[in-house]
C-alpha cells in the first residue's frame, strides 16, 4: 500500500546518484521481511520514471534471506534449511530452537533492508 | 557504452535520517515518546483514555493519533483529558518521521513529559519506519487471536513491550491470553507484557508503573 511512496524515494536516489545521466538499469536487494513487494515497486517505478531519465530502466531485485543473530553469544543463526519457507514460519522455528549456546534470544538481524545497491547508466557522450 | 555508479542507500535512509533527529530533539527535553502499533479495532485509543485518565493527573502526556482520515480518536483524547495533534495519513498506511516532525509544530516538548504516538491500524507496515520513539509498544486484544505474534512476528520482535488487551473477554471465546503471551514471548523475550482490559480497567496499574519506570530511566540518560 506504501510502494508508490516508497518507490517515488527510490527514483529520486537513483536520478540523483545518476548525476543527468540515463539509467539503463537499477540494482536492488530486497530483504524477505522488508516492508515492500518488489512486483509492486516495478509497476509503480515503470508509471513514475516516465518523462524522466530512469524511464524505461530495468529493475534487478536481489532476494536477501532472513538473518537472525543471538544476542546473548552474537552467533548467528543457521537458516539454511528452511530458508524456502514463510519469514515469519523461519522465525517462529529459529525462535522455538534457540541459539546452539542454548539462549533463546535471536534477533533479526537481516533480510529487513530495501536498499540501492548500483545503477547502470549511459555515459555521457564527449 | 554504461558505466556502473555504486550507490549502497538504504531507500529509508531518509526516513531514519530524520528519525535520530527527532530522537536527539526528545532527548534533549527528556521526554519519553512510545509509538504504539496494533491492528485496526484492537483498542490502541482506548487503552490511551485508560492512560490518559490514569496518569494524566502526574504526568504531562501529549498525544499524536495516526488515523486515515477521521479526528474521531484525536476527539476522544480531548475528551478524556489530554492534548492530542491529529495526523490524517490519507491511503498511507503507517506513519513517517516527517509527519511526526510536522506535529511538533502543534506540540510543546517544553511542557511534555510523555508523548505516546498512535501509529495507523495495522501490524506489519508500521515496523519498517523509525519515528524516533524509544519504545514501540504493541497492543494485541485477545478476540483476534492469540497467534498473532506468530502472524506478525516483526511487530513483537521490534517492541519493548506488549499490551494483551480485552482479556475481560475469555470466557467467551477459545483465545488465551496465557497462550498470547506465550507466543509473544517466544518471538521476543525481553517483551514486557501486559495484560489488561480497557473496558473494566482491570490490569492497567502494571502498565502505568512501566510508563513511569522508562520515564525515569529516560531522565537518568539510562537505555530505555
Amino acid at each position: 500500500m506504501h510502494e508508490m511512496a516508497v518507490t517515488q524515494g527510490l527514483l529520486n536516489m537513483a536520478l540523483e546518484h545518476a548525476a543527468g545521466r540515463r539509467i539503463t538499469d537499477v540494482y536492488l536487494r530486497v530483504g524477505r521481511m522488508s516492508p515492500v513487494v518488489p512486483s509492486s515497486v516495478e509497476l509503480f517505478f515503470n508509471h513514475l520514471s516516465q518523462g524522466t531519465l530512469a524511464e524505461g530502466a530495468r529493475l534487478h531485485f536481489e532476494i536477501m534471506p532472513v538473518e537472525m543473530t543471538c544476542t546473548d553469544c552474537g552467533q548467528q543463526a543457521d537458516l539454511t534449511e528452511w530458508a524456502d519457507l514463510a519469514p515469519p514460519v523461519i522465525m517462529g522455528k529459529a525462535l522455538a530452537r534457540g541459539c546452539a549456546c542454548g539462549s533463546k534470544r535471536l534477533r533479526v538481524t537481516g533480510g529487513v533492508a530495501f536498499g540501492l545497491v548500483s545503477l547502470a547508466v549511459e555515459e555521457r557522450e564527449e | 557504452m554504461t558505466l556502473t555508479v555504486p550507490v549502497l542507500r538504504d531507500i529509508t535512509e531518509p526516513n531514519s535520517l530524520l528519525a535520530a533527529r527527532l530522537r536527539a530533539i526528545f532527548r534533549q527535553h527528556n521526554v519519553l515518546v512510545l509509538d504504539v502499533i496494533a491492528s485496526p479495532g484492537a483498542g490502541k485509543t482506548a487503552l490511551l483514555e485508560r492512560t490518559v485518565a490514569g496518569l494524566g493527573r502526574e504526568l504531562r502526556l501529549r498525544v499524536i493519533e495516526g488515523d486515515p482520515t477521521t479526528s474521531i480518536d484525536a476527539e476522544r483524547i480531548v475528551a478524556a483529558g489530554a492534548s492530542a495533534v491529529q495526523i490524517n495519513t490519507g491511503a498511507g498506511c503507517h506513519l513517517e518521521a516527517g509527519m511526526i516532525q510536522a506535529a511538533l509544530d502543534q506540540l510543546d516538548l517544553a511542557d511534555a513529559d510523555v508523548v505516546i504516538i498512535e501509529n495507523v491500524g495495522n501490524l506489519m507496515c508500521p515496523t519498517g519506519w523509525d519515528l524516533g520513539e524509544d519504545c514501540k509498544v504493541v497492543v494485541a486484544s485477545l478476540p483476534e487471536g492469540d497467534d498473532k505474534p506468530l502472524k506478525y512476528p516483526m511487530a513483537f520482535a521490534t517492541a519493548q513491550a506488549a499490551v494483551i488487551n480485552k482479556v475481560d473477554l475469555e470466557p467467551y471465546i477459545p483465545a488465551r491470553a496465557a497462550r498470547l503471551r506465550q507466543n509473544a514471548l517466544t518471538i521476543n523475550p525481553d517483551l514486557a507484557v501486559f495484560e489488561v482490559s480497557c473496558q473494566t480497567g482491570a490490569g492497567l496499574d502494571a502498565w502505568f508503573d512501566w510508563i513511569r519506570a522508562q520515564l525515569g530511566r529516560k531522565r537518568v540518560g539510562q537505555p530505555v
